[in-house]
């Protein structure tokens, strides 16, 4: 358990349907149930089951992030996880103490000036009277709000309202921290602000739980992905896997609407149907090479010189789509794909890579056209500079001081 | 109910900062600001003189003091039991966005109700003063008198707001029966004008007669109360507050699903 922050076991959560077949909540109903102290059993019918089965180990000082379609579970599993709702079946282990910023200003009143609503705020979320009291001036300095911390929070911009739930929120000083979808509160420089308190909590070695749409924040910047799906947990694993997965998942429930017109993206809580046929593993990668420009192999290549990829794979009659891509952190900065038929094996050269210095991966993959990749092979590629620069990429470029 | 209350220990200070927060939103942006604390029990209390009093002329002598000595414990009474219906109900805000402590929600209006009870106090004293009398030792007994009533109280919020939760007919209900209960409870009229035979069903029947007559006693009568009856609303608290504290308990889990 102390390796851990969560441990979810076989969490079921279901919701009773208030109205169903005239079956109105009256006052014999609920006197028959105070009497009796029984509930009544959940039938199929009765109930949505929002939760069907999740197990979920989320190791201490990792950040995982969620994703998932609209309706598929994400939030009712932050709920569980925070304590808001408890579980119909199955358990649930924390060890440490939780923030949860499913939403920002719990408590908040609009009457009362910012310092007063931090004060409340504050002890809402957890923190003593002199926790906050210590902290004030380190919130109000985060929030930016200047003269407008005295200020009665109903005169507040929605920018600056949100800004001083954010700052109050993440001054908590949790071990685990549980984020639905708030990141992007207030302007650009607020944003990058928060990002960097994120980032702070991050390196500070605190659990954080981060459910969003935005698939680019989680594979930067999660250590793990979850992909819920129908109640479920559908795929765990590195955020660049998952959330390739997940992305043709949703491309294929598209294109079948298209097709059909059946709603596989309306229904909500419905699973999202295969991407496609179960990859058939036709042929697999042997070997994944990579050679600079004199033909020796290697894993680290200056960023002006040329790289080779050289893939060899089982041959077979059928046509097969060879992918070659350049990954870094789990997102993709180049990606190329060319048609095989009858080989067995292939090689990409590239004169001039042209990012600036750091660990990359070079991945490659062979499947059946329009079907996703069995396994994908990864090759480390350390990039070297000369004279440094910063950013993503290296444009040929010369100075000339005048 | 040891848990229940372990549990709202725990978080005094978010009881203490909710309870002092309703207190100042209360009569925030008005002009008279924390007088309205006084203003509105004697306000009730000059409408209910003038009716009971003057119109239809009650025989007590310092009718004003007699009543309101009634009236103070049960407009903490009433007003703890009608707001405290919607308490868990009203606040979805809460309950579904943070893991937040349920019963602190109906403590924190039985709490800002009881502070207002007990600020009203030193205009009870100087009414009494008014009419010539001083209060005598036997006001050490309103402590405990206190202490019974708000355990009363805090059992009954208990109930009614968690059932209120699944049920939200109850607080409209709540306050007919605040309503009903107020004229059978000893508040414009006397104990002794009813006949002899009846008093003691009044004071069983109903906890808030008996603590009512106890108030009066102890501030109008300036003579020790009947222990029985007060000994009797003292089990009954403790029972409802116990079996209160175990309903809600039990009903907690589903506040955040249901409200």
């Amino acid at each position: 358990m102390s390796q851990n922050a969560f441990v979810l076991k076989g969490v079921v959560k279901r919701f009773k349907k208030r109205v169903i077949r005239r079956e109105y909540t009256t006052l014999k109903t609920e006197l028959v149930r105070i009497l009796t102290g029984k509930r009544k059993a959940l039938e199929p019918w009765n109930y949505i089951e929002a939760l069907k089965g999740v197990d979920l180990v989320v190791p201490k000082g990792s950040t995982i992030g969620i994703v998932g379609r609209n309706g598929s579970g994400k939030s009712t599993l932050l709920k569980l996880m925070t304590g808001i709702y408890t579980p119909t079946e199955g358990t649930i282990e924390v060890a440490g103490r939780i923030s949860a910023l499913l939403d920002l200003g719990a408590g908040f009143h609009p009457d009362f000036t910012g310092r007063e609503n931090i004060l409340i705020n504050g002890i809402i979320l957890g923190m003593t009277r002199a926790e906050v009291k210590a902290q004030m001036e380190t919130i109000i300095a985060f929030a930016e709000l200047g003269d407008f911390i005295d200020e009665q929070v109903r005169t507040y911009s929605s920018g600056m309202f949100m800004r001083l739930a954010f700052a109050v929120a993440t001054h908590v000083n949790p071990e685990i921290l549980i984020i639905d979808e708030i990141l992007a509160v207030g302007d650009e420089h607020f944003q990058r602000k928060s990002f960097a308190k994120m980032t702070e909590f991050k390196q500070s070695g605190k659990t954080i739980i981060l459910v969003t749409h935005d698939l680019g924040t989680v594979s930067r910047w999660c250590d793990l992905a979850a992909w819920i799906d129908g109640g479920v947990i559908r795929m765990l694993g590195p955020p660049a896997e998952v959330i390739e997965a997940y992305r043709q998942a949703v491309t294929a429930a598209e294109a079948q609407t298209a097709e059909t017109g059946s709603s596989a993206l309306s229904a909500p809580g419905l699973a999202l149907p295969e991407a496609a046929p179960a990859p058939v593993a036709l042929t697999q990668l042997t070997a994944v090479a990579l050679f600079d420009a004199a033909g020796h192999e290697t894993a680290a290549i200056a960023s002006d010189a040329g790289l080779d990829v050289s893939v060899t794979w089982g041959s077979v009659e059928a046509p097969l789509e060879l992918t070659v891509a350049l990954v870094s952190a789990g997102s993709v900065l180049f990606s190329t794909t060319t048609g095989v038929t009858g080989v067995s094996h292939a090689r990409l050269s590239i004169s001039r890579l042209g990012i600036c210095e750091g660990e990359y991966q070079v991945t490659a993959a062979i499947h059946s056209p329009g079907v996703g990749a069995a396994e994908t092979v990864k090759r480390p590629l350390t990039i070297t500079v000369d004279a440094p620069g910063v950013g993503l990429l290296r444009p040929v470029h010369v100075w000339a001081p005048r | 109910m040891l848990k229940n209350l372990k549990e709202l220990y725990q978080y005094r200070a978010l009881l203490w900062s909710l309870t002092v927060r309703e207190l100042k939103a209360r009569y925030r942006a008005s002009v008279l600001g924390f007088l309205w604390t006084f203003l509105n029990p004697t306000l009730s209390m000059l409408v209910y003189a003038f009716v009971f009093g003057f119109l239809l002329k009650s025989g007590q002598p310092a009718y004003p003091y007699f009543l309101f000595i009634a009236l103070l414990p049960w407009i903490f009474f009433s007003t703890s039991i009608g707001a405290g219906a919607s308490s868990v109900s009203d606040r979805r805000d809460l309950l579904t966005k943070v893991h937040f402590p349920a019963q602190v929600l109906p403590a924190t209006v039985v709490a800002t109700n009881l502070l207002n009870y007990l600020l009203s106090l030193p205009l009870l004293i100087l009414l009494g003063m008014l009419y010539g009398q001083w209060p005598t030792w036997h006001v050490v007994l309103f402590f405990p008198l206190v202490i019974v009533q708000t355990i009363l109280i805090l059992g009954i919020t208990y109930l009614v707001s968690a059932f209120n939760v699944a049920l939200r007919d109850l607080q409209h209900i709540v306050l007919n029966v605040m309503q009903m209960m107020f004229f059978l409870t000893p508040i414009v009229w006397s104990m002794s004008s009813v006949p002899a035979d009846y008093q003691q069903v009044v004071l069983y029947a109903n906890p808030m007669a008996a603590l009512v007559d106890a108030y009066r006693s102890i501030f109008y009568l300036h003579a020790w109360p009947d222990p029985k009856p007060l000994l009797a609303v003292t089990v009954i608290s403790l029972v409802v507050m116990w079996l209160s504290a175990g309903v809600f308990e039990r009903r907690r889990e589903e506040f955040a699903e249901l409200v």
